[in-house]
């Protein structure tokens, strides 16, 4: 059976790389542990190893080219007789692979001119170069070349966890990937699963809460996760197991909760209006919020050993659920001293990263007041749990038409959003919260336009 | 287990270029062999050569590979093109990043704050360019960046020119990058001392990676 050389992350913010050199020609005997091939990111290269014994079938994509992370890239067997079946699966590829030999050719030529000390060096020492690297390779002969191949699969790292997980044959999928690599949406659907958004907490949009209300009332079952069958016991995840610890030190925090209910009916109007600018409502919720922690800063502030510590920016981080489990938190920087146009820039860029797991880690790390949306799934209210290293989170459910009743005595329906505050209580009082929460009431609820700058 | 025992060299002469390229390569080879073994670090200055990553472009070089004036090395590392020289102070990591960050853009943008720090110590204001990996003096380049890594055990490191010929830059295109002006320590502060510098150089390699120096 052969086994897939895939392009390696040298670094979390790595999307591809560049394969520099194949230490290896098609044919040629690895062990485990031996470099196979030369992989450049920025200014670092990186020796790329044979994960087992065994022999070099397939070079797919040639020196000089560029690869996304996770790319297959090469393909090893584990015993000879099986190269020339592979190759002749990946024939689009040998003229290639032959012009690397001839490559090689004339670089050792020229080695045996240059003047040289040990056979080591000699090896990596080049005196010339007449040629320029492999030319690049033509991506409809590799996608001719793998579409054709019935006995290999290639699919993602996802799509082969889901396909275990859900006992879907790999073999019996159409993948509608690069060159026919099957993607975790493939097995969803081959699975009979409706192919469903990742569930990240944007959106949030109290004004579209009737819609979405619809939604979750006609298929709920499709909305439900799971990263195991019945029965079994999966493991946690990296991500997982630093949300479990993060969760399980605020055991150790006094915390209260506070609550407010907020009348929304001005805000969704002007959410209406800006909405085809882009706004978002992660984008407004955050801004109100800054702007009220600005007046509050005992709300923004945390605990630490030498007493109540004052953070010297506002940096709001929102709660995103990862689809594949765990969740994190990107963080605006000072969104006062931005726009709300470029909030939801900003905004919609870090959710996009945070996908496909980019996010530096101090654009999910320097948090000092954290958002909690759950609206686009119509709670009327929960409580978040206190992050370590801050003071205070902010639980937001949906906001939905109630019967309130006026001072005057009269009745009217108004949409109302509850807001809950979960906060430690060594650094922050009742009477801090709740007057927090009464000027970001009124500012939600009479001036929402001052959002904008 | 966290290493962070660190051998350093820094000879006072200058170093032909193969030979501590192949002193790099043994501790790097001991530590892939055994992850106990101490990292490596040199700093020191080469004669004159010019190097080139597995990965650089040829064009890259303005004068003939048949000329034997010009010693041309093809090493472990990224990027494109760079020369070096006396006056030009080198400094190499052979550092396994399994006890710090498994993380080559971490490492980079880490040696990046690690030069501006010996810089700023000198008083020579400088900074890094996000998408050009080196440090800056306004549009001059003053120090250049070159890593090669194999089981997260690096190897090659960083250069600063200090006061170096750098008419010997005119020879080659350095890192690919057009118009590139390589700028001189010595320039920005009247007063500087080799010697210095490479004290400083370790000292601040000392602390930013927490090594313990131990002799072999």
């Amino acid at each position: 059976m052969s086994h897939e050389i895939f392009m390696p992350a040298l670094s979390s913010t790595m999307t591809e790389g560049k394969i520099v050199e194949w230490l290896k020609n098609p044919g040629d005997k690895v062990e485990r542990g031996e470099s196979v091939l030369v992989v450049e990111s920025d200014k670092a290269d990186m020796d790329v190893e044979s994960f087992q014994d065994g022999y070099l079938a397939a070079v797919l994509m040639p020196a000089g080219s560029t690869a996304p992370v996770g790319e297959t890239i090469g393909l090893i067997v584990e015993n000879e007789d099986e190269i020339a079946s592979v190759q002749e699966q990946n024939k689009g590829n040998q003229t290639e692979v032959s012009t690397s030999d001839q490559l090689e050719l004339v670089s050792n030529k020229i080695e045996e001119k240059s003047v040289v000390q040990t056979e080591n060096i000699k090896k990596e020492e080049v005196v010339l170069k007449s040629e320029k690297p492999a030319p690049s390779f033509k991506s409809d002969q590799i996608s001719a070349a793998t579409s054709n191949v019935s006995s290999r699969i290639i699919a993602s790292p996802r799509a082969k966890k889901l396909a275990s997980q859900m006992g879907v044959d790999l073999a019996k999928v159409h993948g509608s990937g690069p060159h026919g690599r099957i993607q975790a949406d493939d097995i969803l659907k081959a699975n009979g699963q409706p192919v469903s958004i990742p569930w990240i907490g944007e959106s949030g949009s109290p004004a579209s809460i009737p819609s979405v209300n619809v939604k979750v009332e006609s298929k709920p079952e499709t909305s439900g996760n799971s990263f195991g069958k019945p029965g079994e016991t999966v493991q946690f995840n990296t991500l997982q197991k630093a949300v479990n610890k993060n969760m399980e030190s605020s055991l150790d925090v006094p915390c209260f909760r506070v609550g407010y209910s907020i009348e929304t009916d001005k805000l969704d109007n002007f959410y209406k209006k800006v909405k085809q600018n882009g706004v978002t409502m992660t984008a407004l919720l955050v801004k109100a919020v800054a702007k009220i922690l600005k007046k509050h800063p005992q709300v923004n502030s945390s605990f630490s050993e030498n007493g109540i510590s004052y953070p010297e920016n506002i940096n709001i981080a929102v709660a995103v659920a990862m689809e594949d489990g765990g969740l994190i938190t990107p963080v605006l920087k000072e969104p006062c001293n931005s726009d709300l146009f470029e909030l939801s820039r900003e905004w919609k860029d870090l959710v996009k990263r945070s996908r496909s797991k980019q996010l530096e880690p101090d654009e999910y790390s320097t948090g000092t007041f954290t958002l909690s949306n759950l609206g686009m799934f119509g709670v009327d209210r929960f409580d978040a749990i206190l992050p370590p290293g801050t003071g205070a989170i902010l639980a937001i459910a949906s906001s939905k038409p109630t019967v309130v009743a006026n001072s005057d005595g009269s009745i009217s329906v108004k949409k109302i959003m509850q807001v809950n505050l979960t906060a430690d209580h060594r650094v922050i009082y009742g009477a801090d919260g709740a007057s927090f929460l009464k000027d970001l009431a009124f500012l939600i609820e009479n001036e929402p336009e001052t959002l904008v700058s | 287990m966290v290493n962070r025992t660190a051998i350093i060299k820094q000879p006072d002469k200058i170093s032909f270029f193969n030979d501590v390229y192949k002193l790099q390569k043994q501790y790097q080879e001991a530590l892939i062999l055994d992850d106990s073994n101490p990292n490596f670090i040199w700093i020191g200055e080469h004669q004159l050569c010019y190097t080139l990553g597995k990965g650089s472009n040829y064009d890259n070089l303005l004068f003939s590979l048949n000329d034997d004036k010009y010693d041309v090395f093809k090493i472990d590392r990224g990027g494109e093109v760079t020369c070096h020289m006396p006056g030009q102070l080198v400094t190499y990591l052979v550092l396994d990043l399994k006890s710090f960050n498994k993380d080559l853009n971490w490492y980079l943008r880490k040696i990046e704050e690690i030069i501006i720090k010996i810089l700023k110590f000198f008083n020579v204001d400088c900074h890094s360019r996000e998408g050009f990996t080196g440090v800056w003096i306004g549009n001059k380049k003053i120090a250049s960046i070159g890593i090669g890594c194999k089981r997260w055990i690096t190897i090659n490191g960083f250069s600063i020119n200090l006061d170096c010929e750098l008419e010997n830059f005119n020879k080659i295109i350095p890192c690919g990058i057009e118009n590139c002006h390589m700028a001189n320590m010595i320039d920005y502060n009247k007063n500087l001392n080799i010697e210095e510098v490479k004290k400083i150089v370790k000292k601040i390699i000392q602390e930013e990676f927490n090594f313990e120096f131990v002799s072999k």
